[in-house]
């Protein structure tokens, strides 16, 4: 029991979800209802109406008067013939629509869940690492009503009907084929989930380990072979593979049980039905039709239950995906909106770093320690270290992509976790290092900075970095940009952000390696165009050494140094 | 004729690996037959059962002989289904184990530079997830092809011998099954490929918006992307609903097929019975053949129903073998036909080689060099002079065109820009280049690749596990990983291309300082680079331009 209650307490926020779509789903289970209800009511009536026939004519034949309606039964049959192959039909179209609907819900919570998380978070999977993940786990969620929650609900309905069909002619047969019915339902369900649930619930985990040794081995090809280590590797990877078709193999056997227990469960149901129903013949008290009836009718329902031990095998799968769900989008690694945020002015807020340090889980160094900076209003300062020196991580920390474990960020004072999100990623602009760009056209991508900027003003940006000629020569504005920003070069790539960064017309701007690819004339250019839109703003430049940055230009005056995550002495004015 | 063999087809492939588990795919439809025959059996035993009864007249107590036949049917039915399907599993199970080892040795010997511009990381995801996918191929579909024609053939033969006429009225729905499969077939097919178009466009947006979640989340965007996300979604399922509206019908139309031809045979039946038809057997029909022809009419359609069922298994199936195939199909290397190992001296020999690579003509050569055991040689040009290549022809990652190469036998030590790291503890990372050596040896290897300190401070020293990609090492912490990788190794040749690149001044220094120390060891070392610091360790620097050696300079 407690397991069913921790697997309820696991899905009820999925549950939840899919309750937003009660009537659909209510609906859908109708459909499958009459579905089954369908395939009983036409093996019962057959059987039924062959046996009357039969009868009546061995009766016929001996000469006796007698008679039967055979066009009722005869419009029954035809009419649950077409009854259950029109509502098995509305039925799937209805349900995959229906399961659809609920793939795209699950998507869109779950992309707002992710787009929460803050920095830490994120890095500790790739982009598409973090895709196969949601994606298999959505894909697993997705299947819940369809597998689990409609069909054991139908199977339960369906022996509720045939045990009340069986019931009013013969009470016993009827409590007896409800009994063995209902107690076959638990088997394969709650039965087939308790011995499906440790290996079903590994088995994401176990794909996924086996998929990152695969890329380990491609990725490392060079090296494993060049010093012999392929061999040893393959057996690590085998290991892997070992453990998880044994998992699969445990799983299968499980399942296959579970459906040879349904034929099983169902013969024997029925022969205790016809036994019963035998005996009340043999006294008199049942007809002979209706001692046909009521086996056929038993063994209709092994459809219905059919569908239950593979998808309830399968139970731990699901719960492991929605555990897996339920824990990213718990509280921790998320950034928090303030329930009342305090208010920032209008003018560019002083911008300081106060004592902060951050460490990200599981590095074996923090990537800053007791740094502390100030940006004063208006002040243009370049911020030196080498890559992995925590000039980033100050970036992240100003944007809140992340909050430190120990100090505090303040614009004018106010810590940022007080100020509102939208106000602090409003107010402090960031180009970051690797300037992502979205499969759509230039428009698209430059109004992420300015939604309601005009065409004149996005062009506008693109002059300020030398991109308004390419743009022109392509297709202007409705230049795509590719997957990723493939179709541009890396130099162009990096502009582009820049000219989106500009039309977002942040207060406080931090560029992070901004020439970083760019020849030192176009560079100047740019900085020089940089230095007049820069008036009023406050300028935080990340690089990493003085030599090659067009400083003099963009108007940088004092520089600071970060030295493995904290700061150096060593300071200076130009 | 060999030429043609050698080109392999996703069906040919499918085809040699079904023909290594012929004895388990033909048990599960040895066992699906047994399913096939006991159903047949059961069926007969309850009409039997019910016109002993009722035409009879017999007590239900002399029943019990049947009852007993019943459940011994129902057992074995059960086993039958039960051997049916673990049979089916343990092929595929086998089948796909040899599918990926069979892949994986092919992309060994293919090599990291052969590969081409695959992705890596695309390439072992389809390692894992395509093979997955020939699952339900071999398990379910394969078996159930050929039950598809044998069950409904037996029954068809049973009705026939029961009453002709019956066995007509079943058999016109059977020329339509052929042309139902065709159309299921095609749809299906067509389904799967628009079906995953779709997916992968939806799967594309998605990574589009994860990627650039940093960007939405600074920009403000991140309630309107969730929307779009939504959207995004939402439109996939409209569109994949007016695939699946078509792909329902066809198989609905079989159903109905079915529904009709046992509702007719029933209304046929019962007319029979009553004595209404003079024609043909009609007469002869007793309730014991009646019933039992209408509860064996839905076991005529049920295998092809199955097998309807499991008809994307196949296309799942073919989709995911097309791109295999393509990888399988990409050459091997024609052998090492120019290489020989070069006796005890040592010596690293090059002899009018040359490389080419299809699309790009030749990247290097003709070119001679000979490296004596114990120097350290720089190569240095601009970038795209064939430096990497030439340290790859010496790896044997490529094969020389002309000439000879001459290599000492046996492991070279290698490091590149970007340092293999496995999901494991520091000591596994490091035993990949020797898997004998002792924690000793690993930690006197880490101290002299520069990280003594970080070991210091790690309370489980070598255990200490690192992330998935190595998370928790700076990008300079790698490098010196790699490095102690380099020591561990006894290799005496040692190929390091561009080992400072990509790391700060700190680490640059402490390189150099190593390959230093690695030179004095005696091993030689021939390093890809152009940093002025390791030309200037380096006995001899060989300039590249254009694949020829351009210049020698002695320091």
């Amino acid at each position: 029991m407690s397991l069913l209650a921790s697997v309820y307490r696991e899905l009820r926020p999925w549950l939840k979800l899919l309750g937003r779509r009660r009537g659909r789903l209510a609906l859908g289970a109708l459909l499958m209802a009459i579905t089954a209800f369908a395939g009983i009511g036409l093996l019962a009536l057959s059987g039924w109406f062959i046996t009357a026939t039969a009868l009546t004519g061995m009766l016929l034949a001996a000469g006796v008067a007698a008679s039967l309606d055979v066009y009722v039964p005869g419009g029954g049959i035809r009419f649950f013939a077409l009854t259950r192959t029109v509502a098995r039909y509305l039925e799937r179209v209805y349900n995959h629509d229906s399961v659809l609907r609920l793939l795209a819900d699950l998507r869109g919570g779950m992309f707002r869940v992710l787009v929460r998380l803050d920095g830490q978070a994120l890095s500790k999977r790739r982009a598409s690492e973090w895709l196969n993940r949601l994606t298999a786990d959505i894909d697993t969620l997705d299947s819940l009503y369809l597998r689990l929650m409609a069909p054991p609900l139908v199977a339960l309905l369906a022996i509720a009907g045939l045990t009340l069909l069986i019931g009013v002619f013969l009470p016993w047969a009827g409590a007896l084929a409800g009994g063995l019915l209902l107690g076959l339902w638990v088997l394969l369900t709650l039965g087939q989930a308790r011995l499906g649930m440790a290996a079903s619930q590994r088995r994401v985990a176990s794909l996924d380990r086996l998929r990152s040794r695969a890329i380990e081995h491609v990725q490392g090809l060079a090296e494993l072979s060049a010093y012999t280590g392929l061999a040893a590797h393959r057996r690590r990877l085998d290991e892997h593979q070992q453990a998880l078709y044994a998992d699969q193999r445990l799983l299968g056997r499980r399942a296959a049980l579970g459906n040879a227990l349904v034929g099983l469960g169902v013969g024997v149901t029925l022969l205790a039905v016809l036994w019963l129903a035998s005996l009340a013949y043999a006294r008199g008290v049942l007809s002979g039709p209706l001692v046909v009836m009521m086996p056929l009718a038993v063994l209709a329902l092994a459809e219905t239950l059919g569908l239950l031990p593979s998808a309830f095998t399968q139970l731990g799968a699901t719960r492991a995906a929605a555990r897996r769900l339920n824990a990213l989008g718990a509280a921790q690694g998320a950034i928090d909106d303030p329930r009342q945020p305090a208010p920032l002015g209008s003018t560019t807020p002083r911008l300081a770093f106060q004592a902060v340090s951050l460490r990200y889980p599981g590095a074996l160094q923090p990537a800053l320690e007791q740094v502390s900076l100030g940006l004063e209003a208006g002040q243009r300062l370049a911020l030196l270290g080498a890559s992995g020196a925590g000039k980033s991580s100050l970036a992240q920390l100003a944007t809140r992509l992340i909050d430190p474990q120990t100090g505090r960020v303040t614009l004018d004072g106010q810590p940022l976790v007080e100020l509102a999100l939208h106000e602090v990623r409003g107010c402090v602009g960031l180009l970051t290092q690797q300037g992502e760009l979205f499969d759509d056209s230039l428009a698209a991508n430059l109004r992420l900075g300015a939604p309601l900027a005009s065409d004149s003003q996005l062009c506008q940006a693109l002059a300020t970095v030398e991109l308004d000629a390419w743009a022109e020569q392509a297709q202007g504005l409705a230049t795509r940009v590719g997957e990723g920003g493939q179709q541009l070069s890396g130099g162009q790539a990096r502009r582009l952000c820049l000219a989106r960064l500009l039309l977002a017309e942040p207060r406080i701007v931090i560029l992070d390696e901004p020439f970083a690819g760019l020849d030192a004339a176009l560079a100047e250019r740019i900085a020089a165009r940089l230095d007049h839109w820069l008036a009023g703003r406050s300028l935080l430049l990340l690089c990493h050494q003085r030599a090659g940055q067009p400083l003099a230009a963009l108007g940088v005056d004092d520089w600071r140094q970060l030295e493995r995550g904290k700061m150096a002495l060593s300071e200076g004015r130009r | 004729m060999g030429q043609q063999d050698s080109v392999l087809t996703p069906r040919r492939w499918l085809g040699r690996l079904a023909a290594r588990q012929r004895r388990l795919i033909g048990l599960s439809m040895g066992a699906g037959l047994c399913v096939g025959l006991a159903t047949i059996v059961q069926m007969a035993l309850i009409a039997g059962w019910v016109s002993a009864l009722l035409v009879d007249d017999a007590e239900p107590t002399s029943l019990a002989g049947l009852g007993v036949a019943l459940i011994v049917v129902l057992a074995l039915r059960a086993a039958a289904q039960w051997a049916q399907e673990v049979a089916g599993q343990e092929a595929s199970l086998r089948i796909r184990q040899a599918a990926r080892s069979e892949l994986l040795a092919h992309i060994e010997a293919l090599g990291p530079v052969r590969l081409g511009g695959r992705h890596s990381a695309a390439l072992g995801g389809q390692l894992v997830e395509q093979v997955e996918a020939l699952d339900g191929y071999f398990a379910r579909f394969l078996p159930q092809l050929r039950l598809a024609v044998a069950i409904p053939a037996v029954i068809a033969v049973l009705v026939l011998w029961l009453d002709w006429l019956a066995a007509i009225f079943l058999m016109l729905a059977a020329p339509m099954i052929p042309l139902f499969m065709a159309l299921v077939g095609i749809g299906a097919e067509r389904l799967n490929r628009q079906q995953f178009a779709a997916v992968s466009r939806l799967a594309g947006h998605f990574l589009d918006r994860v990627r650039g979640i940093t960007t939405l989340q600074l920009f403000n965007r991140a309630e309107q992307a969730s929307a779009e996300v939504h959207a995004a979604a939402d439109d996939y399922r409209r569109l994949s609903m007016r695939t699946l509206r078509l792909a329902f019908l066809s198989s609905a139309v079989l159903e109905f097929f079915a529904a009709v031809a046992i509702a007719v045979l029933a209304i046929y039946i019962g007319f029979g019975l009553l004595g209404y038809i003079d024609y043909g057997p009609s007469p002869q029909l007793t309730l014991f053949s009646g019933l039992l022809i209408l509860l064996l009419a839905p076991e005529f359609f049920q295998p092809l129903r199955t097998l309807s069922q499991h008809y994307h298994d196949r296309a799942a199936a073919l989709g995911a073998a097309d791109a295999l195939v393509a990888l399988l199909n990409l050459p091997l290397p024609k052998g090492a036909a120019r290489r020989q190992p070069s006796d005890g001296q040592s010596v690293v020999s090059l002899d009018g080689v040359s490389v080419t690579f299809a699309g790009r003509g030749r990247v290097l050569g003709p070119l001679d060099l000979t490296i004596a055991p114990g120097e350290c040689v720089a190569l240095a040009g601009p970038s795209g002079a064939g430096k990497s290549t030439l340290l790859q022809l010496i790896a044997g990652f490529v094969d020389s065109d002309t000439g000879r190469v001459t290599v000492p036998a046996g492991e070279v030590a290698w490091m590149d820009q970007r340092p293999l790291l496995i999901h494991g503890s520091l000591a596994d990372n490091l035993r990949l280049a020797a898997p004998e050596a002792s924690d000793a040896d690993i930690e006197r290897a880490l101290e002299q690749a520069g990280l003594g300190e970080l070991l210091g401070a790690l309370p489980a020293g070598i255990d200490t596990a690192l992330g998935e990609r190595g998370a928790g090492l700076s990008g300079g912490q790698a490098q010196r990983l790699a490095l102690a990788r380099v020591f561990l190794s006894g290799a005496s040749l040692v190929l390091l291309d561009e080992p400072t690149a990509s790391v700060d001044d700190d680490t640059q220094t402490a390189l150099i300082e190593a390959l230093k120390a690695l030179t004095a060891a005696g091993r030689t070392l021939i390093i890809a680079t152009h940093h002025p610091a390791l030309m200037g360790m380096a006995g001899r620097v060989v300039r590249l331009e254009d694949g020829r050696r351009v210049d020698e300079v002695m320091p």
